[in-house]
């Protein structure tokens, strides 16, 4: 574990630099989101509550090729990204949609199906996840395997003592990395117990985790209940928690231009939407307010963990503090279970 | 004053006033409510009206929502003045009966802009408020901040001459007799004032930010098209990304679409994740129908409303120069 004081955070990121387009959190307007970043000042430190980052790896708006006259031109590729200062919660978010985008076999049988754009963003980036000292009052992180000092998704754990930062390599290209730069003190022992103590705090700061396995039984047998009607009746069905979620990643494909010239472009969609199911026939599967909504949850907390093992969230709790009609993703969950 | 709102609806219900009630709850964080579907008598207890109560309930009539509303069922909605101009405009625009609406008035004095709350507190994490007269105490972690009401208001509240529902069946305590001495259009005019340029700039600055989630046209009251444009995918009306073209005609499109008829509750703005000052050309719009043609939407049931009428002598210099 290196150790790099806040005064020196310019010199580690030049080094950074050489290697990598590096992104972090920058405050712009009243918001804080992930920018290409070239100076250290211009870096949000404290801020728990940035925007997800989920769009440098999944733009909103990505170009899967142009066309000219009647020639293909593809993108071109970029240099690998850092991105320093996700939080645990994003970036358990990536391998949560790296399990869908960049999903070699993962079991026998399994088709083999990978995206292009997501795995050249992915697969060469390091990812320098931030520990959360004081979770916030939205945060469920521990509800559903994730944690303020989870590592799920990091190349290297940085923990804040205040001073300065410590480095922790994780995965083999963050150890690696770690070790190649030189000019940092290594931490001490006093370090690693500091380390332990925030963590701790951390942890108690944090509401009591809803029980897995009755939430298991219990949305099993949800889909015809009454509570779906009760708890989507106040949905609006925007995309705002679809579209400040780290772990959505439904996506919409759209041709933009002429004969000519033109575009194929990547947009994010959204359940929440009434045209997202819509078919060509003119039937909507998923007609309904009450439909969407209980897609989203079911995907979240039925589906995907069947099929891939993890819940489809990650506790950032973003939603929560989106939504405009306070639908509350706890709320939902305790409602699941207490029917 | 929540007392005497609880303890009318209680009485609506016993009397068979009302099938159901919409209102507003305590919400699941220190700065929210949510929107509350009180079915029976029991439910009323969660009831709830303060600074917090943000949503324009009136937006349950219609939309998506409209099978909430059963056909022929008295429907007790509790409302701001600017949730009340919403109920007469579904009322003008033939939405639902009038004999089936239950208004009830709350004296509002303003809700909070969350997003007004979070700059002032530096983005630390609020855990409660009180209100005290013209103050607001945001009490936090490690921190306590007194701060003017006025100026933590939704700039719809910041702009508001009808506070109080202009029509009602009910109205808990007593409506307002005079209006606020407030110039409702202070920001139009600073706007207007502006140069072309820095117009257009304003627009696509604020306009720019948008991620299409859609959000602001799904609160708004007065929007509440069976298949909105947007969604209109055979043929497609417009490009979906959110590139600032498709944007500001998505954005400029509803604003003419609710020209006359919107309430300016602000919603739209409030609803806004990306904090969009969605409210401004809706403004500059309603000032506009109310000098050209003396109309403002949501007064009066019997009105004929500004674009659906028509009178010899309204101003026509865009037409005739």
């Amino acid at each position: 574990m290196i150790k790099i004081e806040k005064n020196k955070f310019d010199e580690f990121l030049e080094i950074l630099k050489k290697e990598y387009n590096v992104f972090a959190p920058k405050k712009e307007g009243a918001q804080t989101s992930f920018k290409e970043i070239k100076f250290a000042k211009d870096i949000e430190f404290n801020n728990i509550n940035t925007k997800i980052p989920k769009e440098i790896f999944f733009p909103q708006a990505e170009e899967l090729f142009m066309y000219k006259d009647s020639k293909i031109e593809n993108i071109e590729k970029k240099k690998a990204i850092a991105v320093w200062g996700v939080r645990p919660c994003s970036a358990k978010s990536f391998i949560l949609i790296d399990k869908i985008f960049g999903r070699a076999k993962q079991k026998p049988g399994d088709k083999n199906f990978e995206d292009p754009l997501w795995k050249t963003k992915y697969d060469d980036s390091l990812v320098f996840t931030i520990g959360c000292n004081t979770p916030a009052s939205t945060c469920f992180c521990n509800w559903v395997d994730c944690g303020p000092f989870d590592s799920t998704g990091s190349d290297v754990m940085v923990y804040d003592d205040g001073n300065g930062f410590l480095l922790e390599g994780i995965s083999k290209k963050g150890i690696k990395f770690l070790s190649d730069i030189k000019d940092f003190e290594e931490s001490n022992d006093k370090d690693r117990q500091n380390i332990e103590v925030l963590k701790n705090i951390a942890e108690t700061m944090l509401s009591k985790p809803i029980d897995k396995d009755l939430l298991k039984v219990k949305i099993d047998k949800s889909w015809n209940h009454s509570i779906w009607d009760e708890m989507s009746a106040k949905c609006i069905n925007c995309g705002a928690c679809t579209y400040n979620c780290p772990t959505c990643h439904c996506f919409d494909i759209q041709d933009e231009g002429k004969s000519n010239k033109g575009k194929r472009i990547r947009l994010w969609d959204s359940c929440m939407f009434p045209d997202f199911t819509n078919e060509a026939s003119g039937h909507n599967p998923r007609d309904l307010s009450k439909d969407r909504f209980r897609q989203r949850f079911m995907h979240k907390f039925k589906y995907f963990p069947e099929n891939n093992g993890d819940y489809l969230c990650t506790g950032c709790g973003k939603c929560i503090q989106v939504c405009p009609v306070n639908v509350d993703v706890r709320d939902v969950l305790n409602k699941i279970i207490e029917f | 004053m929540v007392k005497e709102l609880q303890e009318k609806v209680k009485q609506l219900f016993k009397d068979k006033k009302v099938d159901m009630v919409i209102g507003w709850r305590k919400g699941s964080l220190p700065l929210s409510s949510s929107p509350l579907f009180i079915n029976k008598i029991e439910d009323v207890d969660n009831l709830i009206f303060d600074e917090t109560c943000q949503n324009n309930l009136a937006v349950y009539i219609t939309k998506d929502k409209r099978r909430l509303v059963k056909d022929g069922k008295k429907i007790g909605v509790i409302v701001k003045g600017c949730d009340a101009r919403s109920l007469v405009l579904y009322c003008v625009e033939k939405q639902i009966k009038r004999e089936n609406l239950v208004i009830i008035g709350v004296p509002c004095k303003g809700v909070f802009d969350k997003r007004k709350v979070m700059e002032q507190v530096d983005n630390k994490e609020v855990l409660g408020f009180s209100v005290n007269g013209k103050e607001v105490t945001i009490k936090g972690q490690e921190f306590e901040k007194t701060l003017d009401k006025f100026e933590i208001a939704s700039d719809s509240c910041q702009s508001c001459v009808y506070p109080d529902a202009p029509v009602f069946d009910e109205f808990i305590t007593e409506p307002r007799k005079e209006k606020p001495d407030i110039d409702e259009f202070a920001k139009v005019d600073k706007f207007e004032e502006l140069s072309l340029d820095d117009r257009w700039k304003k627009i696509t600055d604020e306009y720019s930010k948008c991620v299409r989630c859609y959000a602001c046209r799904n609160v708004c009251p007065s929007c509440y098209c069976n298949v909105c444009f947007v969604d209109q995918n055979d043929p497609q009306w417009i490009g979906k990304s959110p590139e600032i073209t498709d944007t500001i005609i998505f954005h400029l499109i509803r604003n003419l679409h609710v020209a006359g008829r919107c309430v300016e509750c602000g919603a739209c703005a409030r609803a806004c994740p990306e904090g969009i000052d969605l409210l401004l050309l809706n403004k500059k719009i309603t000032k506009e129908i109310k000098e050209r043609f003396g109309y403002t939407a949501g007064i009066n049931i019997d009105e004929k409303p500004a674009m659906q009428s028509y009178c010899e002598n309204e101003k026509q210099d865009f037409i005739m120069g």
